[in-house]
């Protein structure tokens, strides 16, 4: 039963997963394998509540282990040049590319990482961010200030 | 790349406005915004080549798999004792039109997937107009190998080529980058061309190297 509810999971859900996974490492085959091994652990616990939002939180944290892997890293950084852009940018906000997540990954921890990925490659506003996460909006806030003194001291640094 | 003029809809919305949900400010906001209408149509025009999902049976303790299988063992034993069969000859074995040796890649096998209104099929058979098709090549995975897509009409004397040839890393269900649409009343044979070192010369489908699938029309 828990098989063939989180093969019909992988079949509704499969694809997207796939395309945000691949907004992260910026390589379609990297990311069908990410969501091909999440599903695979998934299946002997299976539960219900496992939706979409659910298994976007897991992908973003698949992707963010890649992205410490230092082997997955360097072949990703490699890649990065040639693979294609997103497809839209915010007005105010930059363009965050796996080079910049990889760099932030030495410096900060899981959850500010969490907030990182959802809000620049998911674009998820800071409510929504706080409801996926559930933590409460100012939390959200601080950790994005984090972000951007971190980056700003990157910057400062090269 | 296209800037959004406000906030944008977050992925995670705009896939699930593509999947069917009903959600009014994102729809408002598309209404207005190109750069998010464009990422939504991007969602729906993709095509995603999952492979299978491994059958996992219920986990039991060693033991009472062990017995049965040792008496099964034994049974066998026995068996192939009494009866033994005639080495198989090579005229026995079937050749099978979706799998071509390559000389340096190895065994290469070819499969499709079908996006069909957004239900993704492997191995489909059949199309239909407006289906899009992606090619999937299963290869040694120590190989690498430059493969290019034919599609023959069962009426036409040469091949047509709808995506580049590309060079790829080996493994289980490689998608070839690009999708492509068949038309037409009659069955199209879909062809890898894999080689080891150059492109594929493309004019006629070689003799060996081309592992192939016939999809007919509905």
């Amino acid at each position: 039963m828990s098989a063939d509810s989180a093969a019909s999971a992988y079949r509704a859900y499969g694809p997207a997963l796939v395309r945000k996974a691949e907004r992260v490492l910026r390589s379609r085959q990297d990311a069908v394998d990410v969501v091909h091994a999440l599903f695979v652990d998934l299946i002997p616990k299976w539960k219900p509540e496992m939706d979409l939002p659910y298994l976007y939180r897991a992908v973003t944290n698949r992707c963010l282990n890649a992205l410490r892997d230092r082997g997955t890293r360097a072949r990703l950084l490699e890649r990065e040049g040639a693979a294609p852009a997103p497809g839209r940018v915010r007005l105010d906000d930059q363009v965050v590319g796996v080079g910049l997540i990889a760099q932030l990954a030495d410096r900060l921890d899981e959850a500010h990482l969490e907030v990182l990925v959802c809000r620049f490659v998911d674009d998820m506003t800071q409510d929504e961010i706080a409801t996926q996460l559930g933590v409460s909006r100012k939390t959200i806030g601080k950790r994005l200030d984090r972000i951007r003194d971190e980056v700003v001291a990157l910057r400062g640094a090269a | 790349m296209q800037a959004c003029v406000g906030e944008p809809v977050s992925w995670l919305r705009l896939e699930q406005v593509a999947a069917g949900a009903r959600d009014a400010a994102a729809d408002a906001h598309l209404a207005t915004c190109p750069a998010c209408r464009a990422c939504l149509d991007d969602i729906r025009g993709d095509v995603v080549a999952l492979p299978p999902l491994p059958a996992l049976a219920p986990r039991r303790a060693w033991w009472r798999l062990a017995i049965p299988a040792l008496g099964a063992l034994a049974v066998a034993a026995a068996i192939l004792l009494l009866i033994r069969p005639a080495p198989e000859s090579p005229r026995d074995v079937v050749p099978r039109d979706d799998v071509a040796t390559v000389k340096g890649v190895g065994e290469v096998v070819v499969g499709t997937v079908r996006e069909r209104a957004g239900a993704i099929t492997d191995d489909a058979p059949t199309f239909r107009a407006g289906d899009r098709w992606k090619v999937v090549v299963t290869c040694p995975p120590a190989a690498s190998a430059w493969l290019d897509v034919a599609v023959v009409d069962a009426a036409a004397t040469a091949p047509d080529y709808p995506l580049a040839a590309v060079r790829v890393a080996c493994g289980n269900r490689v998608v070839v980058p690009g999708a492509f649409e068949l038309t037409g009343a009659r069955a199209n044979r879909v062809c890898a061309i894999a080689t080891a070192g150059a492109p594929p010369p493309r004019g006629s489908l070689p003799a060996t190297g081309a592992a192939c699938v016939t999809i007919r029309p509905e």
